[in-house]
């Protein structure tokens, strides 16, 4: 029987793409397969749709979570799943390559879009040139591997007493990579993944202290500020975990308001899918205006004061 | 000591610079080339076409190799006045025969080739460097500095472009004024290969050359211009950098406009801007031209102001291929006696007198001057129209001949016939 | 002392890429080519290392044969030496392909350390760094932002910038790391570098002196240019078109 195998560095991706992979084994008439990095999962991974899973052993405090790479690419090497699907989180897509690597086979990196056509082969979708373009990819080689970004599918819903087969995998072997401290990340601010409407600043504003623009136009329109990659990671006015492009967050709010964003690829792929965009640039050209429903341009220090005093006299605030 | 010389160093690889790049590495000297741009042609713009004569004199029939466009067979020049315009047209197939007489070009493209055939002949490019100033000792140019590093030469070529760093820096020009520089803006609007020559009625890859004058630059000293590329039009305006001063409009605006004019739109219909540029260009003719040669150093091309304007003909890059070719000979016989004194190099000068660079520039002296009075740019236009549309209108009014009906629509322009007589007699004899 | 090898790729400037809005196809015309963004931060980071610890640094490309000038602005910004390994057919490689063939290559070589962008700038794949480390079977350390060589050990250690923090990790050498841009801002090339770059060897590495065959597993089915249906409607900042857009807003609803 055909196998369909999943693995992830979370709990959260692996129900994402235990949704996808159940429905690809749907029409493929294949098992599901997903690895687990601890034997508590297992029941839940069985009741939203795994038909086995394969229990990774605990791994030392000082070993990084890609030292699995071996023990994984060595199952998978002796079946020869018909598809292997990764969460493509920073640390799967450093796996996914290495095990696409050892069982030499290709990998769709980021991707976003999975189908089977009318040969039953699947097709991958990815994104190319920086968020310009599309590209569909097939694979020759099984299995066929892809490597999904987080929350491109949904998480599978769970059903009461599906059972799965629970097979513990021996010890690693130790890793050459030896992590020597830990620094976890302190969350700064509200994660705008989350946010209705985003205010996004780009280098239009002239000074850090300008953003206070940006800052007073979300208050009114019940909204959080992001901003584009230069402006947090060369001007670093803003934090990294609000700037919005294709390395860094993704929105989908109902209203994107980009304040002297010019509109490189690279940022708009990051908020193409909010409901409403509304630009202010004063340069006409700018290719942010390609990219929205309504466009101001001109001065954003003359624009945006007089669009907060209009939102608050029909807001009536 | 351990500092790198050159024969010559040449700054800036456009046509001025390449040229004298080439010529001179062919000769067997050491030529630097530097280029401020990622590469040659990407910081330069022109309307959109080139005269052939001056580059086929150091590169033989260099079409066959070179990246042109298409070969200019027709010659437009519009007076645009609301809702008419007349056209005066010239073709002339013999412009496309074994000699080309001049083609519509991309500049980075050409100048990209250009440079690569000085670096071909041996000259050494550098690109994405900025000279930032002369190395002088006891008054006399000895190299350049970039960034950090200094370079010796025995000569400098300033091909440095319209606001010539190095001239300045030598002392041999001055700051232009906004009087003596026009703004241009392009479009370069792309279409098929079948639609330009469907649009513009032309065959193979022949090509049309059109300049307009009148409601484009709202009375503005300046003018618009329509070039056909190989699947492609070059579009734009150039007005006066002081007019545009003046601030009542803005020249992208201007640009818009000129697009959607009804005598212009129907020929980019459905065309999509592929790149936008914008520049400086030298108008003031010979009143611009500044110092040309000094102790080791020599100013060629734009940054010698050897731009000619006389609205139906615009010329730039003939004059920098031509003043690049007259400075490499000159370095050449300065190395005989090598003294690269201004007196040593002063053959430069010498054989731009000799040739059509300076004859022609002296010979249109007076053009730039004629070119301020404003009635070229408004009232002119108007009545050519207006001239034209009554000659050609049937509507069963009272009959009068051509001479009646010329009198008449001058009449009602406001022009004087002794201003119209005077402005045609200075004009024939200007331009 | 320490030496390092430096993949870099040759890639489309994707700001010059168009595309037919018809039939969405894309237009590679005049298209610029540059070496891809974080592959400059890879070559920056190993001439660091030169010149802190000694040793040399050696570009290395997988390139169709066409591609020659990359190899002056690889060597501008400080490699002593440049490998062009080519072939006409190399074009449009996947990663698994130019991981293999640099392996071929690289394997062949003398080194104690491997730097990579971590992705180039056209496909973004991330892969070719982790794959040419499991082919040469030696470790490696991704998202790198912070790299320091321990001589008296022989060893690195990364720091990693991932989403829930820093892992620092050490690796005994020969090792591989993949870079990100934060790690260092490339210097621009200098006049005397960018002569200097002209003067320097480079070894040609042809298909035939490499082992192996690198056929593809991926097939490309399609590429067409992402579409994003928008209103594109513009307005000005005087009043009147501010209330418009207010209003268009409160029409759509997303405000609330």
């Amino acid at each position: 029987m055909a196998e369909i195998w999943i693995f992830a560095e979370s709990r959260e991706q692996t129900l994402e793409l235990l949704n996808a992979g159940r429905s690809l084994a749907g029409e493929l008439g294949a098992q599901v397969v997903a690895f687990a990095l601890e034997s508590g999962l297992a029941q839940e991974y069985a009741s939203h749709g795994a038909d086995e899973v394969l229990v990774l052993p605990p791994l030392a405090g000082d070993q990084p979570l890609e030292a699995y790479v071996p023990v994984i690419a060595e199952e998978a090497g002796r079946v020869r799943p018909d598809i292997f699907l990764i969460g493509g989180a920073q640390r799967g897509k450093e796996m996914a390559a290495r095990i696409a690597a050892r069982l030499d086979t290709g990998l769709c990196s980021g991707c976003t879009g999975l189908r089977l056509d009318e040969n039953k082969q699947l097709v991958m979708e990815r994104m190319l040139f920086g968020g310009a373009a599309v590209q569909t990819v097939v694979c020759a080689a099984r299995p066929q591997m892809a490597a999904v970004p987080p929350r491109t599918f949904e998480p599978a819903v769970p059903q009461a007493g599906r059972e799965a087969k629970v097979r513990e995998l021996p010890p690693v072997s130790v890793s050459p990579v030896t992590v020597v401290k830990r620094t976890p990340k302190v969350r700064e601010t509200v994660d705008i993944t989350e946010a209705k409407v985003v205010v996004c600043v780009g280098r239009g504003v002239e000074k850090k202290e300008d953003i206070g623009l940006a800052e007073e136009l979300a208050r009114v329109l019940g909204g959080e500020v992001g901003c584009s990659r230069p402006v947090a990671e060369e001007l670093q006015w803003l934090p990294e975990d609000v700037y919005i492009g294709i390395s860094g967050k993704k929105v989908k709010p109902e209203l994107y308001v980009g304040v002297g964003v010019a509109g490189q690829i690279q940022h708009v792929t990051g908020m193409r899918d909010s409901k409403v965009v509304l630009a202010i640039n004063r340069d006409e050209n700018a290719p942010i205006f390609d990219a929205a429903d309504y466009g101001i341009v001109g001065d954003l220090y003359d624009a945006v004061p007089k669009l907060v005093k209009e939102l608050k006299n029909a807001l009536k605030i | 000591m351990g500092e790198e010389k050159f024969a010559v160093i040449v700054v800036g690889a456009g046509p001025a610079g390449s040229a004298a790049a080439y010529l001179l590495a062919k000769e067997g000297l050491d030529v630097l080339l530097v280029e401020k741009g990622a590469a040659p042609g990407s910081k330069n713009m022109f309307g959109g076409r080139m005269y052939s004569h001056a580059l086929h004199r150091i590169m033989p029939n260099f079409w066959e190799e070179a990246p042109v466009e298409r070969a200019v067979v027709r010659e437009e020049v519009t007076f645009l006045s609301g809702s008419r315009s007349v056209t005066v047209s010239c073709q002339d197939f013999g412009w496309a025969g074994s000699f080309r007489h001049s083609f519509t070009l991309l500049r980075a493209e050409f100048d990209a080739w250009l440079a690569s055939k000085a670096e071909e002949a041996g000259a050494m490019l550098a690109c994405g460097i900025l000279v930032d100033d002369l190395l002088v000792e006891g008054g006399k140019v000895v190299g350049i500095r970039a960034g950090e590093d200094e370079m010796l030469a025995d000569v400098v070529i300033a091909a440095d472009g319209v606001n010539s760093i190095i001239a300045q820096k030598a002392g041999l020009a001055k700051m232009f004024t906004p009087h003596q520089v026009a703004t241009g803006v392009k479009q370069v609007i792309k279409l098929s290969p079948e639609e330009v020559s469907r649009r513009f009625q032309v065959e193979g890859n022949n090509g049309v050359a059109r300049l307009f004058v009148g409601d484009c630059t709202k009375g503005m000293r300046g003018g618009g211009f329509l070039y056909t590329n190989r699947d492609s039009v070059s579009l734009g305006l150039v007005v006066t950098a002081s007019e545009l001063q003046k601030g009542r409009y803005k020249i992208s605006e201007l640009v818009e406009e000129f697009k959607h004019n009804p005598h212009v739109s129907p020929l980019i219909e459905g065309g999509e801007v592929v790149e936008y540029s914008a520049h400086l260009v030298p108008e003031a003719g010979l009143n611009m031209v500044p110092q040309l040669c000094g102790d080791g150093i020599l100013v060629v091309g734009d940054a010698a102001g050897f731009v000619l304007n006389l609205g139906y003909i615009v010329r730039g890059m003939d004059f920098a291929v031509a003043s690049g070719e007259a400075a490499a000979k000159a370095v050449l016989q300065a190395r005989e006696s090598n003294d690269f004194s201004r007196g040593g190099l002063s053959r430069y000068e010498q054989l731009l007198r000799q040739s059509f660079v300076f004859r022609d520039l002296e010979a249109y002296r007076k053009a730039p001057a004629f070119m301020e009075n404003p009635r070229m740019f408004t009232a002119y236009p108007q009545l050519a129209a207006s001239i034209a549309s009554g000659v050609f209108t049937v509507d069963g009014s009272a009959p009068a001949h051509l001479l009646g009906k010329v009198l008449s629509r001058v009449r009602e322009s406001g022009v004087s016939l002794a201003q119209l007589a005077g402005d045609s007699w200075k004009g024939a004899r200007s331009l | 002392m320490l030496n390092t090898i430096a993949c870099f790729k040759w890639v489309m400037d994707e700001a010059d890429i168009k595309s037919d809005p018809k039939t969405r196809q894309l237009i590679y015309e005049r298209v610029g080519y540059k070496i891809s963004d974080y592959d400059r931060n890879a070559i920056e980071e190993a001439v660091r290392l030169q010149e802190e610890h000694g040793g040399s640094v050696v570009a290395v490309t997988v390139a169709p044969s066409g591609a020659r000038q990359c190899l002056k602005d690889a060597l501008s910004r400080g490699p002593g030496k440049a490998c062009f390994i080519n072939d006409p057919t190399f074009t449009g490689l996947e990663p698994g392909q130019t991981a293999s063939i640099l392996a071929a290559a690289i394997s062949k070589m003398e080194y104690d350390l491997i730097i990579c962008g971590e992705g180039s700038s056209d496909l973004y794949a991330q892969q070719v760094g982790p794959a040419l480390a499991e082919k040469l079977g030696i470790p490696c350390a991704t998202y790198v932002n912070k790299l320091t060589y321990v001589a008296e050990e022989n060893k690195i250690v990364a720091e990693r910038k991932l989403d829930d923090g820093i892992e620092a990790v050490s690796i005994q050498l020969p090792a591989l790391v993949t870079v990100l841009p934060e790690i260092n801002t490339p210097r621009i090339p200098s006049l005397k570098q960018v002569l200097g770059a002209a003067k320097k060897p480079v070894e040609d590495i042809g298909l035939d002196s490499l082992a192996g065959t690198f056929s593809p597993c991926l097939k490309t089915t399609g590429v067409l240019a992402a579409v994003m249906e928008r209103r594109r409607l513009r307005y000005g900042t005087g009043e009147e078109d501010i209330r418009k857009v207010v209003e268009a807003l409160l029409r759509e609803g997303v405000i609330a």
